[in-house]
């Protein structure tokens, strides 16, 4: 993976054949082993020193009862009033919430895979710098950082805080939560492209070069076909993470089960948080069945 | 994945191709367009929110506040990959079933460690930090336990498969010398499986930085919970600031967690 190539032939691996070169990387990993433990300590040093850190109350029974108050809110044995899973209206209406949620994910997945098909060659190094690249001029190295630089942005920036930006751009509703997602997995669905193409083994390239085919055409005929597939099956896997993360920019942009969900629980109607909740879970399992489906057409 | 695409799948490829693109424009029409587009004034936010990017706010002040942040997100992330950690290995090790030997036991142990793991990682970390904060009050535990249960499904599940994966060859040689399950789990299947767990869980460490940040949105806080202000005040520039250390502090880890398993993958050979 970490193989340099020179134009047309790859070249040895930096570093792996230095003699020293074993010591110096258990070296690496042992430090980064003691480095992750330290920050573990440190990390629950400032989480248990923090004001709000329920020192007495964490295990005791009043946390404890707090806790089974919460859950008998759900099921509806604090209130009097009917629960929302007893009534047919609010099934109806958290099942066209439920359905627009759906949407909501399949729309961000395709404008996310949209977006990373249209960029996702220009951010693989062998394909802008290396043995595949048709042309070497810096009309041809300069989209690469910059696509690379755009990949990494909108995916460093979580769904939720792009939705919180995007709420001040578009009218509240789906389509902020929409785009969000679309932005945060577009960056996402790029970079992973990027590696696929990066990874693909070049010697059918190389055989499709000396039967006489252009480098744009090593591209069209040589490398989209054998990453697509393997991309496609990235998109699912997002697919089910997006479903998940749906719910979520709904809290801010106001659309689907998200905006339900945020609802009930300022209003303390935990009742309906229970049926939310469960249309939810329904969502998710539906889609991690549907997904591992369609995934076994593309492979 | 393993041979080149041939005359069999196209069909299969034809069909899905299809089916991608109706339902993609079924959502379409199904998000509603009809309150229109943009805001009044959301173009100008537009050109505001960019102008802004090029200009952070960067005072002492801010920076200091920022630097503050990083570390509240740092180590919620950290404190919550350690709870994941604590769950995502025992349910992984029971969920991959391979510490019994009777068929029976080994389908129970697999249906229902992997049942525990696929509930947990079913609801967004911040579905859980809400229901937390309902729960237990506003303390940092909540959030910790929130990114925790969902990490520990993901990482639970991974480390079952990977259990499951290694090569059968050596566990029966193993076996063959008269080693006891436990004998060969600890002495064959871990070994072997580790590399690419620790892979897998410095990945993880990365998404749980993101996570952390927004984990603030119910009222912990960090850097999510600067952001959420900034914007409250419809201060772009001071936003940027926050979300530039955001984005410092994933590029970071996301470099430092790859250069490990480049590490790994180069130590495995």
């Amino acid at each position: 993976m970490v193989t340099r190539y020179s134009r047309g032939e790859p070249v040895a691996r930096g570093g792996a054949t230095a003699p020293s070169a074993p010591a110096r990387r258990v070296g690496f990993l042992a430090a980064s082993a003691a480095i992750a433990f330290c920050m573990a300590v440190a990390a629950w040093a400032t989480i248990v020193g923090d004001d709000h850190f329920p020192r007495q109350d964490l295990f005791s029974f009043g946390a404890l009862a707090r806790a089974a108050d919460f859950a008998g809110a759900l099921i509806g044995s604090e209130t009097s009033a009917t629960p929302a899973f007893y009534q047919a209206g609010e099934w109806a209406e958290k099942a066209r919430m439920a359905a627009e949620t759906l949407a909501m994910s399949v729309a961000a997945a395709g404008l996310a895979a949209l977006g990373a098909l249209a960029t996702f060659m220009f951010g693989a190094r062998n394909v802008m710098l290396g043995s595949l690249a048709p042309y070497q001029s810096p009309l041809w190295t300069a989209p690469f950082f910059l696509v690379r630089a755009l990949f990494t942005v909108s995916r460093a920036v979580p769904e939720l805080v792009w939705a919180m930006i995007l709420v001040f751009i578009f009218t509240q509703g789906t389509l902020p939560g929409v785009i969000a997602l679309a932005i945060h997995n577009g960056g996402i669905l790029g970079k992973l492209g990027s590696e696929i193409v990066e990874g693909l083994d070049t010697r059918p390239m190389r055989a499709l070069r000396s039967t006489g085919a252009g480098r744009l055409q090593v591209l069209l005929y040589g490398v989209l076909p054998e990453a697509l597939p393997k991309f496609v099956t990235y998109l699912f896997y997002r697919w089910e993470v997006i479903i998940r993360t749906t719910i979520v920019v709904g809290f801010v942009a106001a659309g689907g089960l998200g905006m339900e969900f945020r609802l009930a629980m300022s209003h303390f109607k935990f009742t309906e948080v229970t049926l939310i909740l469960f249309w939810y879970l329904l969502l998710v399992l539906f889609v991690d069945i549907v997904s591992a489906q369609l995934r076994k057409l593309a492979a | 994945m393993n041979d080149r695409p041939h005359e069999g799948s196209l069909g299969g490829r034809g069909a899905l191709t299809a089916i991608l693109l109706i339902a993609f424009s079924i959502s379409l029409v199904g998000i509603g367009w009809d309150d229109g587009l943009l805001n009044t004034g959301g173009v100008r936010a537009v050109g505001q929110i960019l102008a802004a990017a090029v200009q952070p706010q960067i005072s002492l002040d801010i920076l200091s506040i920022g630097a503050r942040s990083t570390w509240t997100t740092l180590a919620y992330a950290w404190a919550g990959m350690t709870v994941a950690l604590v769950i995502g290995i025992p349910l992984g090790i029971i969920g991959s079933g391979t510490l019994v030997r009777s068929p029976w036991a080994r389908r129970w142990n697999i249906s229902s460690a992997r049942f525990a793991l696929a509930v947990f990682r079913a609801i967004h970390e911040l579905v859980w930090a809400w229901l937390f904060v309902a729960a237990l009050g506003l303390s940092p535990m909540a959030g910790v336990l929130a990114l925790g249960l969902p990490y520990g499904g993901i990482l639970g599940r991974i480390y079952a498969e990977l259990l499951q994966d290694v090569p059968e060859a050596p566990l029966r040689a193993l076996r063959g010398a008269g080693a006891s399950e436990w004998r060969v789990f600890w002495f064959g299947r871990l070994p072997m499986a580790l590399p690419d767990m620790l892979s897998y869980t410095f990945y993880r460490l990365e998404c749980g930085i993101r996570s952390a940040a927004i984990l603030s949105f119910v009222g912990l806080g960090g850097l999510g919970h600067n952001i959420q202000i900034s914007l409250q005040d419809i201060d772009y520039t001071r936003m940027w600031t926050f979300v530039y250390f955001l984005i410092a502090l994933v590029v970071v880890v996301d470099l430092w967690s790859s250069l490990v398993r480049r590490r790994v993958a180069i130590e495995q050979g």
